[in-house]
């Protein structure tokens, strides 16, 4: 199951998201409770293609729970409100812990890495290694607590406090961007080499993004590469 | 040869982002790095790779959001920049991985429409566990397709577009590199903004800055 659940995602889609592969992922077990059955095990394989959504990683709690509860036989109702009342609470802590934390934190630290002057294939290496030491960690542990707990998987989830780790890594990855940010600054070949304006220029484009938060991404990705065009054009006028 | 293999991990990367494993090996630092090494220019491809991961730090494969593609921008803006030397290159094909990135973004949403229109198909014929094995290895091919179409295109417009304009760009390598840390900056302030904003965490931010001047000087 941990190595399909690393396909959860194969035929994610806007309308059953995570679904069909919360199926295929949890399939051997489907196949091997309902081995005498084939209807069961179509009408089990339909149900559990049905809407679901968590985070790709996180979703091996659900999967290992609801393997465990399939196992014991628990009826289809009781599976179905389970995985409901679960995939909010998966997505939410899965976005924060992951997305929001630790896959930031992780490159910030082979982006200062890189700027400290490390070779590339060192700090690509790093990030890559690294990361995936959380990643895999994180997806087998929630399968064996899904399994160990079952329905009563919310219960040990609180307790692992997921949101408190977030927390407390956060703390790093600020540490981390600042110090990103005065690498790139301070280095030798670093913007504040150019002049006063071009600094400026860049803790203009960092207050902007500060303020504006994600808003302001487009723009200014925008802006820069209007920038590169004009002066490419102007470049070829002149 | 080389457009063939690049696109083959463009394909790889962008399975990546989604549908395979997402061990982040499709973020812009790792596929930078992968695509310069399979060109021959590895230090390049990691030099493209940070600074576009400077750019989409922010930028993250959420749920149903639609997000620029990182490897795609990261593959195709190697791919662009290797052939040419001049002063302009490095800017202009992180420029073009931008774009690209988002028009890598549009096909995923796209996919993912195709998926869902297969998946409503296999629900209506209904479901056997060899319907949904297939379904799966159909959608991860046609992912992988996407991918690999999508970059070789990007990687042939990208050369065209470069082609015209390289030859007359009027700054110095490093001065067009440095201008691309300005844009670079917005994306550093909005994970700032994310982490709760300067005034929360102002004590570790200007500690960890004054780290990064200090080692950056003096390492």
């Amino acid at each position: 199951m941990l190595f399909r659940s690393l396909l959860i995602q194969g035929a994610w889609n806007y309308g059953t998201m995570l679904g069909p592969g919360f199926a295929f992922t949890l399939l051997p077990v489907l196949r091997r409770v309902h081995a005498e059955d084939p209807a069961a095990l179509a009408s089990s394989i339909e149900r559990h293609a049905e809407h679901f959504n968590a985070h790709p990683y996180l979703a091996s709690v659900a999967l290992g729970a609801v393997a465990r509860m399939e196992s014991d036989g628990a009826d289809n109702e009781t599976v179905r409100r389970f995985k409901t009342a679960l995939r909010g609470p998966l997505g939410g802590l899965g976005d924060t812990l992951v997305w929001a934390t630790w896959l930031p934190l992780v490159a910030v630290g082979a982006l200062v890495l890189y700027w400290f002057g490390v070779p590339g294939w060192v700090a690509t290496l790093t990030f890559v290694v690294v990361y995936n030491v959380g990643h895999l960690g994180l997806r087998a542990w929630g399968l064996r607590l899904g399994l160990e707990a079952g329905r009563d998987v919310g219960t040990r989830l609180t307790e692992a406090d997921l949101g408190g780790w977030a927390r407390r890594l956060q703390h790093l990855l600020v540490l981390g961007l600042g110090v990103l940010s005065g690498t790139i600054l301070g280095a030798p070949d670093g913007l504040g080499s150019f002049g006063p304006v071009v600094a400026g220029l860049a803790v203009v484009g960092f207050v902007a993004g500060l303020v504006g938060g994600h808003r302001a991404w487009r723009p200014a990705a925008a802006v820069m590469v209007v920038v590169i065009a004009l002066i490419g054009a102007w470049g070829i006028l002149s | 040869m080389e457009l063939f293999r690049l696109s083959m991990l463009g394909g790889l990367l962008g399975l990546d982002g989604t549908a395979v494993g997402q061990f982040m090996i499709s973020r812009p630092l790792v596929a930078g790095w992968l695509a310069g090494w399979l060109a021959g220019v590895p230090e390049l491809g990691a030099t493209i790779g940070a600074i576009l991961e400077l750019y989409l730090l922010v930028s993250f494969p959420t749920g149903g959001a639609r997000f620029p593609e990182g490897s795609t921008a990261a593959v195709v803006a190697v791919a662009v920049a290797t052939p040419f030397g001049g002063p302009g290159a490095v800017a202009l094909a992180v420029a073009m991985g931008l774009v690209w990135g988002q028009v890598g973004g549009w096909s995923v949403t796209v996919q993912r429409r195709v998926n869902g229109r297969l998946v409503q198909r296999l629900l209506e014929m209904g479901s056997s566990s060899g319907g949904l094995i297939r379904l799966h290895l159909v959608t991860i091919l046609i992912d992988f397709l996407r991918g690999a179409v999508i970059t070789s295109v990007g990687i042939g417009v990208g050369r065209f577009a470069l082609g015209l304009v390289e030859a007359g760009w009027p700054l110095s390598k490093e001065f067009s590199v440095g201008a691309l840390y300005m844009g670079a900056a917005v994306s550093l302030g909005i994970l700032l903004h994310d982490l709760g904003g300067f005034r929360r965490r102002r004590v570790l931010f200007a500690a960890g800055l004054a780290l990064g001047i200090v080692g950056a000087r003096f390492l």
